[in-house]
């Protein structure tokens, strides 16, 4: 994160919204404007009272282990603003032997910004007021979504001065490999800033690169297994779906699949053995897997479907199941996908399958999806997706409701890794820092581009319905199954209905995280 | 006994004499009797010939001609037995053993005796009225579809027809909470939930599973599955001359997976997927023969893998081609010819009997995975336990493949212990397949080939001269 921050100094020469004073933070800078240059004099004057500040800090922290974690921060004097002398000076305790750091280390002084905004209040509270403007926040352990919260309103106020505040105390807490607040704050700090500082394309496709350079055949299939072994997080979407597709495709003898899913064709190798055993006749089955990459990831994900290809067919032979597979690979908005290229044959009955994938369409293409899908007439289309309404919107006060929104889904599902991974584990690390490159997406992109946007079953179900669709309730056999498979995980997952929309749903602690339905066309 | 002669007879529809006397026993109510109706059947025994028969040996059949069905099928009672139909409310009422002197029910007869003894009986009424307990007894199913509604089919036993009767017939009240499976007799629900979950998967890899369906999951992206034929595809590649990716478009359209580890050709899927979409897939049998449909490629091409060993220099290709089915299915007549060409005399493959052709199988060295599978499946059963003596089996890995398959391997020995027909189906299937095999056959470089014979004539021709 120190890097972050250097790199704001110098891009906030570049900006002159996002921050009142183009400061290039070299304490030693004698670049800096002669006003600033006072400022940082009074800054290393002020330090040692910093110093003592931040040893008042364990004097009101909570014993627990977490905030003497929080102590070693507080204990690198960084005072984002420290206009008054302080009052109390009690002696240093411990000895920090980070010399104060230079302000360099993190970008800004909040000292020279404090004039910029005379009319907010908190611009003028000396930094000890600032922590303990949280210090309820520490004590009931909500720090990292208070802090998070008020950096959001603080962007949608355009205040630059206490987002920084805000940032730098996050910077100081958050890490990727801590706990769940920690990782939180990481992650969406690391949104926040490229947010403030227009870089969130960028950022996203670093990201994105970094990660796929990783990608290969091995990696990916053990990341699927893995997280399908301990959570029941996309198996829960599979069992519904294949049970609601065996349900429709009964007495058929030639099923086509069209599959548009982000769990790399994980879900078919039970289907296949079900059609096996259970069928008398056995019956052919085509798969066509959509995969919607954007232009630079081609590549790896190509190598990857191919391994996945030649495995599936193997599968399929092995269970006697006359089977064949074919991958598309679509590049921009799914639904540009035209299904009537796709080679289907007369006799073939038609599933098409999203996991997790609508999400990823444009949100105003959403309904030209379904109609297209209506228009082909598929015999059933199962659909998967997350429950939350992450719309996150562009400014003021939508973006403060969206950023919650997505602060508590992210919450929700780094709870559920930490929960049911072990406790090292690459796995999950890897699912977390995917989820990273999701906020970095939802916060700091543009809503046009975003692929994350996740709406609620009530909404999907009442666009579907719109469209000429309607719901196929699951049989009571598929739901005895989903709830089996729930059996078969830890602690804390249940299955749901809702009244008012079809499907069920996947609960993680009595929240619903997962939502699975069925619909054919009208 | 006439009803020894409407046991055997499936024509004849009318129910069995009971008894000449009254059938009711003291125990249950209704009791429906009827008599035989003679002039539907026409004995070639008459009937006293067919009850001395039967008395003397207990359960032979009194003669073929009258046996339809076969004893050992459920359901085929005593001949001798009396045959009794109860209501559902009896079948299914639990005090069936009542005290005739206050009418007091109970399950088992021996509580009620144990009852019997407390109402201080003279001596002679204490004893159990010992006729009735002599003859055999055959309980009929009350629901008129079901085949053992008929006194031919009635089961011996009635605590086997009560279970029969829920079973079939019955609400299923009793739930397996592991695995959500419903059972509507409670004894079978118990002896469900013991090995329930505690069934383990272990995948050719090593690794050991407690739940299914991740045991399946992992099976299909396995590398020990994908092994085998990578393994194969390099030694094959190593031995051969002309490396099969020479002829990357028909190999691909031929063949599936292998091919597509070793190409590196993009096309693979797509060219495969429309190569399928061309023709019917050799991969498996053209539909209009259902019965093979349901055969696992790989179970058909045993019978004739065998005789691959004779042509050491052909088999790895042959082993590289994932569905030799089809080419063998489309060209026996081509083996028969390499016989011919080698010199060494080998019956079609197709006259071998099972056991001969896993013998020979057995000798092969180098197998497969899917020919190791079939070799499971061909042991009729034998889940993930392959007998045959070859290592091979290690590569299966069919714990729970071969449940899909071992069940349809006894149509699998039929079809090609018996078989002609299926196989002409295939042969005109395409000019690939015939292609195909005669540029594999060419590449061995270890056969010649004869210019007539089994390959000679180009087309289908080959293929329709078996």
């Amino acid at each position: 994160m120190d890097a972050l921050f250097r790199l704001v100094s110098h891009q906030k020469q570049h900006h002159s919204h996002s921050f009142n004073s183009t400061t290039t933070r070299t304490s030693n800078s004698s670049s800096s404007k002669s006003s600033h240059f006072i400022y940082n004099q009074d800054q290393d004057q002020d330090q040692e009272e910093c110093f003592n500040f931040f040893m008042d800090e364990e004097d009101f922290s909570s014993s627990s282990s977490r905030h003497h974690h929080h102590n070693q921060y507080y204990s690198s004097p960084q005072p984002p603003f420290h206009h008054q002398s302080s009052s109390n000076t009690p002696t240093p305790t411990t000895s920090t032997t980070t010399t104060p750091p230079p302000i360099s280390h993190y970008g800004f002084s909040s000292s020279d910004l404090q004039h910029s905004d005379p009319n907010i209040n908190y611009s003028y509270s000396p930094s000890r007021d600032v922590t303990m403007e949280y210090s309820n926040s520490f004590s009931n352990n909500t720090w990292a979504s208070d802090l998070l919260l008020d950096a959001a309103r603080a962007v949608a106020d355009k205040n630059s001065n206490r987002l920084q505040q805000l940032m730098w105390m996050l910077n100081e807490l958050s890490s990727p490999y801590g706990d769940t607040d920690q990782k939180l704050s990481s992650y969406f700090l690391q949104a926040l800033f490229s947010r403030m500082t227009e870089s969130g394309t960028r950022s996203y496709q670093t990201l994105s690169s970094a990660s796929e350079k990783m990608c290969s055949f091995e990696s990916t299939r053990k990341l699927a297994l893995k997280f399908q072994e301990v959570s029941p997080w996309t198996t829960f979407g599979h069992v519904a779906s294949n049970g609601a597709i065996m349900d429709a495709f009964d007495g058929e003898s030639k099923l086509h699949i069209i599959d548009v899913s982000n769990t790399f064709c994980t879900q078919w190798p039970t289907l296949l053995e079900a059609i096996a055993t259970r069928t008398d006749e056995t019956p052919h089955v085509a798969l066509t897997t959509v995969i919607v990459t954007r232009t630079d990831a081609v590549s790896a994900v190509q190598k990857v479907m191919r391994e996945i290809g030649n495995r599936m067919e193997k599968f399929a032979r092995l269970m006697g199941v006359p089977f064949k597979f074919n991958v598309i690979h679509h590049t921009g908005d799914l639904s540009n996908l035209n299904f009537n290229q796709l080679t289907i044959e007369n006799d073939e009955a038609v599933a098409v399958n999203f996991n997790g994938t609508l999400r990823t369409v444009n949100n105003r293409r959403r309904d030209y999806l379904f109609n297209t899908l209506r228009n082909f007439r598929p015999k059933i289309i199962t659909i998967v997706e997350e429950e939350a309404d992450l719309s996150i919107g562009t400014d003021g006060f939508e973006f403060v409701n969206g950023f919650q929104e997505c602060l508590r889904w992210f919450r929700i599902y780094f709870e559920a890794l930490d929960e049911n991974f072990p406790k090292t584990s690459n796995e999950r690390l890897m699912l977390e820092r995917a989820a990273g490159r999701a906020v970095m997406d939802l916060v700091a992109c543009s809503p046009e581009e975003s692929v994350e946007r996740r709406e609620t079953a009530a909404k999907w179900s009442s666009r579907l319905s719109g469209c000429g669709f309607r719901a196929v309730a699951y049989s009571d056999e598929v739901c005895d199954d989903v709830r089996a498979l729930l059996r078969r995980y830890r602690e804390g997952w249940g299955m749901s209905t809702a009244e008012t929309v079809a499907g069920i749903f996947l609960l993680w602690k009595e929240t619903p995280v997962v939502w699975a339905s069925a619909w054919k066309p009208v | 006994m006439m009803f020894s002669a409407s046991v055997y007879s499936s024509s004849n529809k009318t129910s069995t004499s009971l008894s000449d006397q009254d059938a009711a026993t003291s125990t249950v109510s209704p009791v429906i009797t009827s008599k035989i109706h003679h002039d539907q059947f026409t004995p070639s025994i008459t009937l006293s010939s067919i009850s001395s028969h039967v008395q003397e040996h207990d359960h032979l059949y009194p003669s073929p001609q009258k046996i339809k069905k076969k004893r050992n099928l459920p359901g085929n009672p005593d001949p001798d037995a009396e045959v009794i139909a109860l209501s559902p409310k009896t079948l299914m009422a639990t005090n069936r053993f009542v005290c005739e002197i206050c009418n007091k029910g109970f399950q088992r007869d021996q509580n009620l005796q144990l009852h019997r003894r407390g109402h201080n009986l003279p001596w002679k009424l204490k004893q159990r009225n010992n006729k009735d307990e002599v003859k055999k007894r055959a309980y009929v199913c009350p629901e008129p579809t079901c085949v053992h509604h008929h006194p031919s089919r009635a089961l011996g036993d009635l605590t086997g027809i009560k279970k029969h009767f829920c079973r079939k017939h019955g609400e299923k009240k009793w739930k397996c909470d592991k695995c959500s499976k419903i059972y509507a007799v409670q004894s079978d629900w118990k002896a469900h939930s013991k090995t329930c979950g505690t069934r383990e998967y272990r995948c050719d890899c090593g690794t050991l599973f407690s739940r299914k369906d991740s045991f399946i999951t992992h099976r299909a992206f396995c590398d020990a599955l994908a092994e085998e034929t990578a393994r194969l595809s390099a030694a094959a590649a190593a031995s051969i001359s002309i490396p099969n990716t020479h002829h990357p478009s028909i190999i691909n359209n031929v063949t599936n997976t292998p091919f597509n580890i070793q190409l590196s050709s993009q096309n693979s899927t797509t060219s495969l997927f429309h190569f399928n979409h061309n023709h019917p897939n050799p991969t498996w049998i053209p539909t209009q023969d259902p019965n093979p449909a349901r055969i696992k490629p790989e179970t058909i091409n045993h019978p004739h893998r065998p005789t691959h060993h004779l042509l050491p220099a052909i088999s790895l290709p042959y082993y590289q081609d994932p569905d030799p089915t089809r080419i063998i299915s489309r060209a026996p007549a081509t083996f028969h010819g390499l016989h011919v060409s080698t010199g060494v005399h080998q019956p079609p493959a197709h006259h071998l009997s099972a056991t001969a052709l896993l013998q020979k199988a057995a000798t092969v060295g180098h197998v497969v995975d899917h020919v190791g599978s079939t070799m499971s499946g061909l042991d009729m059963g034998e889940l993930g336990h392959v007998t045959s003596s070859v290592g091979y089996h290690q590569h299966v890995g069919l714990t729970s493949g071969s449940i899909a398959t071992w069940h349809k391997t006894d149509r699998l020995t039929r079809d090609f212990l018996g078989l002609t027909g299926d196989q002409e189906v295939d042969h005109h299937g395409g000019v690939e397949a015939n292609v195909n095999v005669r540029s594999m056959l060419t590449y061995t470089g270890g056969i010649e080939i004869p210019a007539d014979g089994g390959f000679g004539t180009s087309g289908s021709d080959a293929w329709g001269n078996c």
